[in-house]
């Protein structure tokens, strides 16, 4: 049954996000976009994560995408079209050039599957003989809050921070100019 | 097996629920204008009007389904399904009883917050589709709306969990009755975890939840885009807002998602602020009216009669106060209900340090 939906979430990811890049239709895209970041966040789940998997859908379907949405709807049709074509840009290649590049890509992974199954780095090794495994059941918020708050304070607030300075920063570039 | 079919009939129930509660407040909310506004509502179909709703929904049932020719037709066809299904799936985590909840995670609020920002997206998704100006001015205003009010709705959140310590509905709502193992202390003095009821409610745990409690209410009110808050379909100004173009059974699920938005938030208002399906009654001496009071059948009653009231206050609001200006609707949100939000935050933070631990 697990497997089942497994391999029904890549499916709509892969297949949806193989769609996304051929179609034309920008609006429509950038619909299939949330199903791509849907199935995604429904792929953590199986990876026990699922505090990322509702701050995926929170922070990129319930923000960026919806972001994304309206500046598509309120830009112009005529900027639109110079997007659209990415003849002169800089990253445009050859559609035969992206073939190595991806096909290195999956050597990469495949090279670090390979790896990890002989050799598996030693905290899991450590986790399996003292029974500290993570199940489903348990409560990983508490422990994500824990070490926010103890180990990871400092990128934590640094973080904290540069968003500060952004919200900022857009709230200056937004204002209207004084006249005087 | 036994858990698969549970997994199916769940949902099944839920829905069957959704779409009763929607047909009878369909009936609740015409009978309620009606008397705010000094005339008696629905009277011809069946006695005091009582199968209005019913022949309402047959004729809906009946409609052609029209797509406009120039309409993104696989757009407008996923946009109800989307929308619908966004507010259906938070009513996963919301216990109805004790342990009596869809799906028991410890993720539950936050997994609310997230599914319910699905939402704006299908709204998103109904005015481009539907290829129409007053559509998209409709679904432009609504996802500002949204996305404004969301911020509130979240500081008010955190304020409460910050004092529960947990982001399980069903926790949370434990920690509010007789039934807790924790202390529970009215007004952060004096200890009632035997005489329960009333006093043990969130709200009357830490007073300053009250502000808190008013806050998420108005905003909630403007996620679900009910009036005094309903520019998004403001009928005098746009028609119908987004869901112009819909007709049938489209329309009713576009009807049916927005009042089953209403008894989502009002039901995640009871749970996180007045106690869940924890009863009102306190132990007075020998009079144990809360232990009486506690229990599956109970729990459900109590849960349900809360969110009701709550709808009905919603419903009240609707056809007293007049339309927000758009302006108005933003700087309420942004000079009002958010540094407020952020006040109780700082004071729930205080209490946890101070009056709690």
């Amino acid at each position: 049954m697990e497997s089942i939906l497994f391999y029904a979430f890549a499916t709509l990811a892969i297949g949806s996000a193989l769609l996304l890049v051929n179609l034309k239709n920008i609006a429509r895209a950038l619909f299939l976009f949330f199903i791509v970041l849907f199935a995604m966040a429904g792929l953590y789940l199986f990876a026990l994560a699922d505090f990322v998997a509702i701050t995926q859908i929170m922070v990129y379907v319930g923000g960026v995408l919806i972001l994304m949405l309206f500046a598509f709807m309120l830009s112009n049709k005529e900027l639109l079209k110079d997007l659209q074509d990415s003849s002169g840009s800089f990253l445009s290649m050859p559609k035969w050039q992206t073939i190595p590049v991806v096909l290195g890509f999956l050597l990469l992974m495949l090279y670090g599957i390979i790896e990890w199954q002989q050799a598996p780095p030693t905290w899991i090794l450590q986790a399996r003989e003292n029974n500290t495994e993570i199940v489903a059941t348990d409560n990983n918020i508490h422990q994500i809050g824990l070490r926010f708050m103890t180990f990871y304070v400092l990128p934590f607030e640094i973080i904290s921070v540069f968003l500060m300075m952004a919200l900022i920063g857009a709230s200056h570039l937004s204002r209207k100019e004084r006249t005087t | 097996m036994l858990d698969t079919i549970l997994h199916i009939l769940v949902p099944i129930a839920i829905f069957t629920f959704i779409a009763a509660f929607t047909l009878f407040a369909v009936y609740a909310e015409r009978k309620i204008a009606g008397f705010v506004q000094d005339r008696l509502g629905p009277m011809e179909t069946g006695k005091y009007g009582s199968l209005q709703t019913i022949a309402d929904i047959l004729k809906l049932l009946q409609k052609e389904l029209i797509t406009p020719s120039s309409a993104d037709k696989i757009l407008f066809r996923i946009a109800p399904i989307i929308i619908f299904v966004a507010v259906f799936t938070g009513f996963a985590v919301i216990p109805w009883a004790k342990d009596f909840i869809p799906a028991n995670t410890h993720t539950g609020l936050f997994f609310i917050m997230a599914i319910i920002s699905i939402d704006a997206l299908g709204i998103l998704m109904a005015g481009w589709g539907s290829n129409n100006k007053y559509s998209l001015l409709g679904s432009m205003r609504a996802i500002a709306q949204m996305v404004s009010y969301e911020i509130p709705v979240g500081l008010s959140l955190i304020a409460v969990v910050m004092l529960t310590q947990t982001l399980n509905l069903n926790e949370i709502a434990i920690g509010q009755g007789i039934v807790t193992n924790g202390s529970i202390k009215f007004l952060g003095i004096w200890e009632v975890n035997e005489i329960g009821g009333l006093f043990a409610w969130n709200i009357f745990q830490a007073p300053h939840l009250i502000i808190t409690y008013i806050i998420f209410f108005i905003a909630t009110l403007a996620e679900c885009n009910r009036a005094p808050f309903d520019i998004p379909e403001a009928e005098s100004e746009l028609v119908g807002g987004f869901h112009t173009e819909y007709g049938g059974i489209q329309f009713a699920f576009i009807f049916l998602a927005e009042y089953a938005m209403m008894f989502l938030v009002s039901m995640l208002g009871v749970v996180l602020f007045l106690g869940g399906w924890n009863t009102p009654l306190p132990n007075i001496g020998a009079i144990r009216l809360a232990d009486w009071t506690t229990g599956l059948a109970w729990g459900i009653f109590w849960t349900l009669a809360k969110s009701l009231f709550i709808v009905g206050i919603q419903m009240w609001i609707r056809w007293t106060l007049p339309r927000l200006r758009a302006d108005q609707l933003m700087s309420l949100c942004w000079k009002v209900l958010t540094p407020l939000a952020f006040l109780c935050m700082a004071i729930s933070a205080i209490w946890r340090i101070l009056v709690i631990a």
